[in-house]
């Protein structure tokens, strides 16, 4: 039911750390009506043209500036991902997507109190990396 | 001539909201346009870093009240009780969050607060006299689905008879008096995969004057939230399954109730505040699900004198990339309150 927020249109784009690409980046708007802390979020996996990424490699942010793996993210209570922001994903893949052409999906979810499963989305892209 | 008045929940402008196609002024613009003498919030939707939102943001929620002339009759919130993923909160853990929501909502402007459904009394008890101090009411939803026969909203109702508080008292959701399943609802389970034969097994239920919920219940037992697996589901019902589509809507169903009117009665006395659930408003002002005339006069017929603030949640519903077009249904809403209410 919340499909329609996942995974930002042309937000997912390879990204350089120490003048190097590191991997690739996406944005997401949360699949849930209103903002909650990170540890909330469920879980976050992310597949390339069918083969997924290791969860270790994926990083998240509701700032943009403070990162965090997916097993830090269970510990952190102090930051909200607000409604109506994009949370950042990372996943750290040496030299990110190659040129060409990429199915890419994510699948998002989040464990609100009162629900008795989880509020998840999915969504796959074809991404084009020039 | 009715007593009730008109609101707004900005639940029903999530997804303008979210897409950046109206921000809080505009929801005010608008409200005011319709002719709306109160807002609902939920403040962990709209207000950042809510409950601890700045001074700034404070000030700019109360100016918008002011200057639009909008009453803020009710904050929505939630209490993160599973804020960690080894264990959920204690019940005292969950009454210090709980505090802070009250503290929020009463700097905010606002004197009554929505309580969650499958909230224990332990947790909202002891915050009784905090609330009394802020002079914020605590109202929990009785939402269809998690309503009166559930066993946390019973232990609830429980604590609030004994208590007679003026401060603890109900949010109904018109939810809880469908005459169908939503169209909207089955068009969106269709695409995804709904075998067309359990739309019309729920609706044939439906048409025969009750509701999933109460089926399931009467022919199986426990139609507990949380609880609902398909081995608890009558025979017909699970011969019907072909896929897990099938079963979410099953379970999706249960959440429409068709509660008779006088199962109402004794809860009136402690109702503090209702959500004017749309799914689907056509053109000529008539949600398709929802007993409203009907409602409305119950309403009428016991003085209720709050507000019917409309939640249009038909933004579940709509398909993928297709647009939510939130304020027309809203729009529609507020004018079939004004007919009903013989504004």
């Amino acid at each position: 039911m919340f499909d329609n927020y996942v995974f930002t249109k042309d937000s997912c784009r390879n990204f350089t750390e120490n003048g190097k690409i590191a991997g690739f980046e996406m944005e997401t708007l949360i699949t849930y009506y209103r903002g909650i802390p990170l540890s909330m979020v469920n879980e976050v996996r992310i597949t390339v043209d069918g083969l997924p990424v290791p969860a270790e490699f994926i990083k998240i942010s509701a700032d943009n500036e403070q990162w965090f793996t997916l097993e830090e993210m269970e510990t952190v209570t102090f930051y909200k991902w607000e409604y109506g922001e994009p949370l950042h994903i990372r996943a750290y893949i040496e030299d990110g997507l190659r040129k060409g052409e990429h199915d890419v999906n994510l699948f998002v979810s989040i464990w609100p109190a009162y629900y008795p499963m989880p509020a998840g989305g999915t969504r796959t892209r074809k991404v084009t990396i020039a | 001539m009715s007593r009730i008045k008109r609101a707004v929940s900005l639940y029903s402008y999530q997804d303008s909201y979210a897409r950046k196609r109206m921000n809080l002024e505009d929801m005010f613009k608008e409200m005011k346009d319709l002719g709306a003498e109160g807002v609902e919030l939920i403040s962990d939707q709209m207000i950042k870093n809510s409950p601890f939102p700045t001074q700034e943001s404070i000030d700019n929620w109360k100016n918008l009240c002011s200057k639009y002339d909008i009453k803020g009759v009710c904050n929505s919130m939630f209490i993160n009780s599973t804020l960690y993923r080894n264990r959920r909160l204690t019940a005292k853990e969950q009454t210090k969050l709980f505090i802070d929501e009250i503290n929020c909502a009463a700097d905010l402007g606002f004197d009554l607060i929505r309580l969650v459904s499958q909230t224990l009394p332990d947790v909202v008890e002891p915050a009784l006299d905090i609330a009394i101090k802020r002079n914020v009411k605590i109202g929990m939803e009785i939402h269809a689905g998690q309503s009166f026969d559930q066993p946390m909203t019973e232990q609830y109702c429980e604590m609030m008879k004994r208590v007679q508080s003026p401060y603890i008292g109900l949010v109904f959701d018109a939810g809880i008096v469908c005459k169908k399943h939503p169209n909207v609802s089955a068009e969106y389970f269709l695409a995804q995969g709904l075998s067309p034969e359990v739309r019309d097994y729920i609706d044939a239920i439906f048409a025969t004057g009750t509701d999933f919920h109460r089926y399931v219940q009467k022919n199986l037992g426990t139609t507990e939230y949380g609880k609902r697996t398909k081995e608890r589901l009558p025979k017909e019902a699970q011969a019907l399954i072909k896929n897990p589509i099938d079963l979410e809507y099953m379970y999706f169903a249960e959440s429409y109730e068709n509660t008779p009117f006088e199962e109402l009665d004794e809860y009136m006395p402690y109702l503090m505040h209702i959500h004017g659930k749309c799914y689907e408003m056509t053109e000529d002002y008539e949600e398709t699900s929802i007993k409203y005339k009907e409602f409305i006069e119950y309403l009428n017929q016991h003085d209720y004198d709050g507000y019917i603030a409309t939640e249009y949640e038909g933004n579940r519903f709509v398909q993928i990339d297709k647009e939510v077009n939130d304020k027309e249904q809203v729009r529609r809403h507020q004018m079939m309150l004004k007919k009903y209410l013989g504004e």
